[in-house]
């Protein structure tokens, strides 16, 4: 059970950080510690790539939820990736893909959410 | 700590009730062994591989529900599978004494500002991932029954 993520920055406003594994209770504190870091460099768009992560539960979503207020309270935004089919049952089963901008591919997310990859 | 029973069945059918028991730490670290009992425990039924997903979701979620309250004290999380032909059900018990229980954490504070209840959250995947969920807290911790019907008897 592990966690790894990796975060690129092609502008000093936008990250792409791609998650690959678990976000569990275990896990999610590591992912909030990342966003939060990126926050506070002044990042407004994040884009998460999830086509590797294998496993979300209710902590994970509270931390993309939490990720989230954060960026739009300060008029950026936090956008998802890629996810699988189980990934993407969870957001629609718990109706958070109404209140996410989920995309299929990165590139996908840049031109709606105006970023340069 | 752990404590297993497996079932004996050589055929890989379920002639009868057999019980799995696994004792984990109540611990973030720990709850992925219990996922991984859950997988093994649900293969033993006839459901589809999103039912087995369905169901590990659901224990993990039982069992993050315990850890969440626990401090960094000693308690314990009891899981026991009941597989019989009709229904496969788990219990996740804890003893998470209700005087030990830890602090809310800065992240649920924060989603309760923006008006997300994480443990509803967890809740609502139960409710929606397994056919029945019974939850009976008490001053000494706290039991959730978590039961899916086989397909032939739905």
């Amino acid at each position: 059970m592990n966690l790894t993520t990796n975060s690129r920055t092609p502008s000093e406003t936008t990250c792409i950080l791609e998650i690959e594994g678990e976000v569990d209770v275990y896990t999610s504190p590591q992912l909030k510690q990342d966003l939060v870091q990126i926050a506070e460099r002044g990042v407004k768009k994040v884009i998460i790539n999830l086509s590797k992560v294998e496993y979300l539960d209710s902590t994970g979503l509270g931390v993309l939820i939490g990720g989230l207020k954060r960026l739009r309270e300060a008029d950026g935004n936090l956008a998802l990736v890629g996810p699988g089919m189980r990934i993407q049952r969870i957001f629609e089963i718990t109706g958070l893909n109404k209140i996410f901008d989920i995309y299929e591919t990165e590139s996908e997310a840049a031109a709606k959410e105006g970023v340069i990859l | 700590m752990t404590d297993f029973q497996h079932p004996r069945s050589e055929t890989g059918s379920v002639p009868r009730t057999e019980i799995v028991q696994l004792v984990i730490p109540c611990r973030a670290e720990y709850v992925g062994v219990a996922r991984l009992a859950v997988l093994g425990i649900a293969s033993r039924m006839p459901f589809s591989y999103d039912e087995v997903e369905d169901f590990r979701l659901a224990v993990g979620e039982a069992c993050t529900h315990a850890v969440e309250r626990a401090g960094d004290g000693t308690a314990t999380i009891r899981i026991v599978g009941t597989i019989d032909p009709h229904a496969l059900t788990i219990e996740v018990k804890d003893d998470v004494a209700e005087a030990d229980m830890a602090a809310p954490t800065e992240e649920a504070k924060l989603l309760e500002e923006a008006g997300v209840d994480q443990q509803g959250l967890g809740a609502l995947l139960m409710e929606i991932l397994v056919d029945e969920v019974k939850i009976e807290t008490s001053p000494a911790g706290t039991r959730v029954l978590l039961t899916k019907y086989a397909p032939e008897h739905e």
